[in-house]
């Protein structure tokens, strides 16, 4: 008996990891275990990336959303609850419809994947991408890099006024 | 590994779970949770054809910046509103939430 | 085109970044009362600046494939900055905002302005992806801004949730198409579309772009957010949604669809997998239902601006109907209509502005006695009320017949069409309900009206338009027509 590759075995368990909690994530009635669970999906998928050779992109997954986007989504969590009720509960809906209507479009999105004849090139591994996206951000990007400066700023101005109280 | 559908298996098994979430949840940071789901489910889109197609220039990779920052300011701004509504009516579920009707 | 080569296309931009951040700066340093005559003076520039642009030019790429620099996205670009600068006059008289978020309020239009520029020129899917999303964060926003009302709050709750998840959906799309063409620039992705084994892909990255781009113009299966928006923001903000934003999403679907698919290189026509499907039917049917939904529901609303946001979904709805002919005629009868609508419904939108200041209204019955108590207003309004309904002699009346024109030019889709004219003949019940409610009922107002001269200038002079256009449409036409 050959014994598996242990790429492949590791590949396969972050595959469980990510959809097992991905899948705790949308249908936990407890909205803190959602939020943890998201937690394990987003730290799967940067091992994903680490697969694709993006060792950048992993970092800043671990930086931004787990580091940002999870914390900020934990505090809106718990701003929007009352602390008395220990267990912080969120009532779901339309699950039939809702189930349909994923696994429709999943099975249509399966159909496309295996039905398409994917140009793979045979892609040398580089030994860091750092650079080169680096390059491209000052280059052939710099326009979208400072308009996505000025949505950020627009945003940081939005959510201030929103959510400060109005001095007198 | 060195097959591209895998991960767009991976991509497309978490875009429709965050679709379901859409649909399914009533409470709007739930909401967000799946809209967060989707956003992976591209990025993740992104960096393999990145990886499968055109390696030389990281195109995939810069889309993939971009929308992780875009994700961020997106969930930040919806987290205000949230918190605001929240301050005045006392609750996130979205369909709590009818003044408007018809 | 590089970097320091193009920003000479692209000092109207520049311009409204440099206004949004020093209103700012002039907010922090407390000289509060510098910032409007810095943005009417700032938005003046930037009109010359554009005028001095927008002479016909053949496109060109600028910022390394990026953008498009254009003639088409110069009259998108006049028909946003008309509206959005008189939004901002307007924006000083609303008595519904608050005065002390005054220079926010106008930091984000000058923001989602500039989304709007970029949304008419990006030729790159990541500058598409970006432009949408600069235009919706800051418009979430706007619809909140009213802090402490709880429709205002709700409306961007549903608005907020609604756009990312169309944004997102949009977004896997677009991976797709990616995927299948392996660049980011449209008119690549154009080339290699056609070598395409499997079309299935394709397919379904299209729908999900299709659903991006039809949330911003909402479309039909995409409209739900706009009546609960459009009702829950202040009056202002959602005069400023119904035009500027939609004349954008329109610019940004024609130009990336029509990209898509023309059929310049023959070769490979009836191989190209794009043309399996027939998208036209698609969009005729979408447009079919667009514009029904549109003006069944506004037939029982009472609320005027939830009648008036219906009103909005069933023009997109007239406009997608010339869209589905994917023919240049229908881009030009497309963006000659996007002007009369401008003038047509923004003046009806000041107009409820002018009421909901003096009079305290909120439905349609309690605009009883409007017509005697400020005459002159009335009459315009009812002007701009004729040619939303697209009667002569009006200018909305021009426009439709354009629409119509160029569907019956291409001899398909007949029952559009006579959807197309039973809808419009359903509309003329409720725009005349307010006519009715103006004129034909007895109450006396006592309130005192207070006429803002601003105000009563940009109603008169934008529903003059509508009879301006009627009788001088065709310089307008031949103009657009010059454009491709």
């Amino acid at each position: 008996m050959p014994i598996p590759d242990l790429g492949i075995l590791l590949f396969l368990g972050l595959c469980g990891l990510i959809v097992g909690s991905a899948f705790m994530v949308v249908t936990s009635p407890n909205l803190v275990h959602s939020a943890v669970s998201l937690l394990f999906t987003f730290f799967g998928i940067a091992a994903i990336y680490i697969y694709l050779y993006a060792d950048f992109i992993a970092a800043t997954q671990v930086v931004v959303y787990v580091g940002g986007i999870l914390v900020l989504i934990i505090f809106g969590v718990m701003l929007t609850n009352k602390i008395e009720n220990a267990t912080i509960t969120s009532k779901t809906h339309n699950q039939i419809p809702g189930a349909l209507f994923s696994g429709i479009l999943l099975l249509l999105q399966f159909y496309a994947i295996f039905n398409t004849k994917w140009l793979v090139n045979d892609n040398p591994e580089k030994s860091s991408t750092v650079m080169d996206i680096g390059e491209l951000l000052l280059g052939k990007y710099l326009l979208p890099f400072e308009v996505v400066s000025i949505l950020l700023l627009s945003a940081l101005i939005g959510a201030a006024m929103l959510s400060r109280k109005k001095v007198d | 590994m060195d097959y591209i559908q895998p991960y767009l298996m991976l991509s497309s098994i978490l875009f429709s779970m965050g679709i379901y979430a859409v649909i399914t949840r009533k409470n709007a940071v739930a909401i967000l949770m799946g809209i967060e789901l989707i956003l992976n489910a591209c990025n993740i889109n992104f960096v393999t054809f990145n990886r499968f197609g055109n390696f030389a220039t990281l195109d995939g990779h810069v889309f993939t910046m971009f929308v992780i920052v875009l994700a961020a300011a997106e969930a930040a701004v919806a987290l205000a509103i949230i918190i605001n509504l929240f301050k005045n009516i006392g609750t996130v579920d979205v369909d709590q939430a009818k003044e408007m009707k018809g | 085109m590089n970097n320091l080569q193009s920003i000479q296309y692209f000092l109207p931009e520049l311009l409204i970044v440099q206004l949004a951040l020093s209103i700012i700066i002039l907010d922090l340093l407390s000289l509060k009362r510098w910032v409007n005559i810095c943005v009417y003076i700032g938005l003046g520039c930037s009109a010359l600046l554009l005028c001095q642009l927008s002479s016909p030019i053949d496109g060109f790429h600028i910022f390394n494939g990026m953008l498009i620099n254009d003639s088409f996205s110069y009259y998108f670009k006049w028909i946003i900055l008309i509206s959005t600068a008189s939004i901002i006059v307007i924006s000083n008289y609303s008595k519904e905002l608050d005065r002390e978020y005054s220079v926010e309020f106008n930091a984000m239009i000058l923001f989602v302005l500039l989304g709007m520029f970029l949304m008419t020129n990006s030729i790159d899917l990541l500058m598409i992806y970006l432009s949408i999303e600069l235009v919706s964060i800051p418009s979430y926003v706007l619809a909140g801004i009213l802090k402490n009302d709880k429709k205002s709050n709700e409306a961007s709750l549903k608005y907020v949730i609604f756009g990312s998840f169309a944004s997102g959906l949009m977004l896997f799309g677009l991976s797709w198409l990616y995927g299948i063409s392996g660049s980011t620039n449209i008119y690549d992705i154009y080339n290699s579309l056609a070598l395409v084994e499997s079309p299935y892909m394709i397919y379904i990255s299209l729908m999900l772009i299709l659903v991006g781009f039809g949330y911003k113009i909402s479309m039909a299966p995409l409209h739900y957010w706009t009546p609960d928006v459009y009702e829950g923001s202040p009056t202002v903000v959602t005069a400023f949604f119904s035009v500027a934003p939609k004349a954008a999403g329109f610019a940004i679907l024609i130009r990336t669809f029509s990209i898509l698919f023309t059929d310049a290189n023959s070769l490979s026509v009836n191989t190209f997998p794009i043309h399996n499907v027939n998208w036209s039917l698609v969009v005729a049917v979408l447009s079919a239902i667009t514009m029904s939904i549109g003006n069944l529901l506004a037939l029982k609303q009472d609320n005027v601006k939830r009648m008036l946001a219906y009103s909005t979904i069933s023009h997109v709805g007239f406009m997608l109907m010339a869209f589905s002919t994917t023919s240049v005629e229908g881009n030009i009868g497309i963006m000659f209509y996007l002007a009369m609508y401008m003038f047509m419904n923004l003046s009806a939108f000041f107009m409820v502005i002018h009421v909901e200041n003096n009079f305290n209204v909120k439905n349609i019955e309690d605009w009883s006695g409007i017509g005697y108590k400020s005459p002159v207003l009335s009459i315009f309004m009812v002007l701009s009320l004729v040619s939303l309904a697209g009667l002569p002699p009006t200018s909305g009346f021009v426009g439709k017949v354009y629409l119509f024109r160029t569907l019956f030019a291409t001899e398909q889709f007949y029952w559009l069409g006579i959807v197309a004219i039973l809808n419009s003949v359903i509309s003329l019940y409720y725009y005349f309900k307010i006519v009715k409610s103006m004129y034909f009922s007895e109450k006396v107002i006592e309130e005192k009206e207070n006429i803002q001269a601003p105000v009563y200038t940009l109603i008169v002079l934008f529903s003059a338009q509508n009879i301006l256009f009627y009788m001088y449409w065709s310089d307008l036409y031949n103009y657009i027509k010059g454009l491709f």
